[in-house]
């Protein structure tokens, strides 16, 4: 397939069981995976994916900081000529036990093109990932 | 840097600290005499240390949760409602993750933020931001010991901060505040400056003030087996021996399985206490319980269980105090009702058991032999590659494998070890990596594994790992094949 996607997790986030798991699931799924790990910042999401030709950038937050950190980066994103690089989000986002149809419209707005849940399956994602892509349903093998 | 397990000279220490008050403005408030004045008038219920000991020679579980908030006022009502409504024996000042990784101007934007929004915008409490006056602050709008809990490699200010605020406690080590929580600070550099941490806690002992330290037992929280996560516990309580602190709490995060989860625990105290015998460190030990640290059920009824069989397991462990989970973990931070609710479910559990005991029967003693043999391989290995020194055996131990965490951040860490859970949910070894066992341990975790896969129909795999991960969180222990 030859898509290669970053993956990291970002900010002052050490978070790192989902991000490996991500990795191996997503590999798996004939992605070329670029895993930036943990504590990345949007500078490291950014330079990464302009090295490889990233299609997507996917961005995990465990720790609720996700609303500082992830502020700017569509814009960082555009600055840098990735205007069309799909943009994911998903982890516990924000501090606190928030309803999420309001925590994804907040990071819809912030430019993002898909906010996931915590406790999203990677299935799910990858999913989404190869319909945004316009990877053929005959080639899933999730 | 030439790092050794030895104790900081005063030249060095106050040569270092020199320079460690300056890192953010709020250091220069730190005065170590008025520090040593203002904590021997702290009262004794106030006193981590007198209170654990106190519980530990009573046989009381003691209930703690985790909690902070950005802002000084809003964290002063939280852990007022804990202690009050949730009725907890211990209080946390969970510290937020900018400061972990001393970023304090970004603090300071996520204060600001949290005033413009009247809410938090951070995870914990800022701590080195807001100084030593508003520690006391807290402290003296609270009626419990107030301890720091948190995940920083480099804690030196913020030990400075915190002890000068009246708080008895700090959690975190060399080892275990790095390889979990960062991703290219090295040992060298972590082990380094926890000894600065731990000798200030034995500066203010040697002034007559207690200080209790904790190294943070359950690691990445993640099919730790306890062999692992009991050698770590054990070096980190040595090394700040080492430095001068006369009060230390081991720490060990629930696998799950009751068997391997007292036997974890037992096996810890008596391992501790003869290797801490051994080599001569006076030390009073306790141990704490970390209630499950993996991934969640969203059900709150369904979290309560998992909460509630932690309990348990803390309990008939005879573990001195218990750290709670809320029915919010799986969406992240929790509302001070729900962690107040996460307390009352725990200290239902605590007051149910309080006169029983299980008696050691062979399944259990076999557990608890099996994993002080892992354990103590481990440890004999790290101070025969560091030549005797454990601080370079660390260092070593963690270049070659012979430690190894799982699923940890840091690129320090091996990473060739892999665990797994037998027919029964207990923790195993899939893969040792070069962690030394000898063969009729690797056999017997081998043979324990094969038993799971021939019960499922599949091979032993690394497929069977992500079922284990996700397990808890789908209501079961094992994660079975669907």
């Amino acid at each position: 397939m030859g898509k290669s996607i970053v993956l990291g997790v970002i900010g002052a986030d050490c978070h790192a069981v989902g991000n490996k798991i991500l990795d191996h699931a997503f590999s798996k799924a004939g992605f070329d995976v670029v895993n930036i790990g943990v504590l990345s910042s949007q500078e490291d999401f950014i330079n990464a994916a302009i090295e490889t030709d990233a299609k997507a950038i996917l961005v995990s937050s465990l720790y609720g900081h996700g609303e500082i950190d992830c502020k700017g980066l569509k814009e960082k994103c555009i600055e840098a000529g990735l205007e069309d690089v799909i943009l994911y989000v998903g982890g516990n986002l924000v501090v606190g036990k928030q309803d999420f149809d309001i925590v994804e419209k907040r990071f819809k707005d912030m430019g993002f093109d898909r906010v996931y849940a915590p406790g999203t399956s990677p299935a799910e994602s990858i999913a989404n990932l190869k319909k945004d892509l316009g990877i053929g349903i005959d080639t899933m093998a999730v | 840097m030439n790092l050794k397990n030895k104790r900081l000279s005063d030249d060095l220490f106050y040569k270092i600290r020199e320079d460690v008050l300056t890192h953010w403005s709020t250091g220069k408030d730190v005065d170590f005499r008025e520090a040593v004045d203002y904590m021997s008038r702290v009262p004794e219920e106030k006193n981590f240390s007198i209170q654990l000991k106190k519980a530990k020679d009573n046989g009381i579980t003691l209930v703690q949760p985790r909690a902070g908030v950005a802002l000084v006022d809003e964290h002063i009502e939280l852990l007022n409602y804990l202690q009050d409504e949730g009725g907890a024996d211990l209080l946390p000042s969970t510290i937020d993750s900018y400061t972990r990784q001393n970023r304090y101007n970004e603090c300071q934007t996520g204060i600001d933020e949290s005033i413009k929004e009247n809410r938090s915008l951070l995870n914990g409490f800022p701590v080195v931001n807001h100084g030593v006056h508003n520690c006391r602050k807290v402290l003296e709008n609270v009626n419990r010991p107030v301890q720091a809990r948190h995940g920083t490699p480099d804690a030196r200010l913020l030990s400075e901060i915190i002890h000068a605020g009246g708080w008895t406690s700090n959690e975190g080590g060399g080892i275990s505040y790095n390889i979990p929580y960062a991703k290219s600070v090295s040992l060298e550099k972590t082990i380094y400056d926890w000894q600065y941490c731990d000798r200030l806690a034995g500066i203010y002992e040697e002034n007559g003030i207690k200080i209790n330290r904790e190294p943070f037992g359950p690691l990445t929280g993640t099919l730790v087996p306890p062999s692992i996560s009991n050698a770590v516990a054990i070096i980190e309580g040595l090394l700040a021996a080492e430095q001068g602190v006369k009060n230390l709490t081991l720490g060990y995060g629930q696998c799950g399985s009751l068997i391997q989860d007292i036997a974890a625990i037992k096996a810890l105290t008596q391992q501790a206490e003869s290797y801490f015998e051994e080599y001569g460190y006076d030390v009073e030990l306790s141990t704490v319980f970390h209630q499950w640290m993996g991934g969640f059920p969203e059900d709150e009824s369904k979290a309560f269980s998992v909460i509630s069989w932690g309990s348990v397991a803390a309990s008939f462990a005879g573990a001195t105090k218990v750290i709670v989970k809320t029915p919010h973990e799986a969406l992240g931070i929790p509302t001070k009702e729900a962690n107040a609710q996460g307390i009352k479910a725990t200290k239902q559990i605590i007051n149910l058991t309080k006169y029983q005991s299980i008696p050691i029967f062979s399944e259990l003693d076999q557990e608890i032999e099996m994993i002080k043999r892992e354990t103590k391989c481990i440890i004999d290995k790290v101070f025969e590659v560091g030549m005797g020194d454990l601080a370079q055996g660390v260092v070593k131990a963690f270049e070659t494998g012979i430690m190894d965490i799982p699923f940890a951040p840091s690129k320090f860490n091996q990473g060739k070890v892999l665990p797994e859970r037998d027919n029964f949910g207990a923790v195993r070894y899939l893969d040792f990596g070069n962690i030394p066992a000898d063969k009729d341990v690797k056999d017997y975790h081998k043979k324990l594994l094969e038993e799971r896969g021939a019960y499922e129909k599949r091979n032993v795999s690394f497929d069977m790992v992500i079922d284990d991960i996700f397990a808890v969180s789908k209501g079961i222990l094992i994660g079975r094949p669907e």
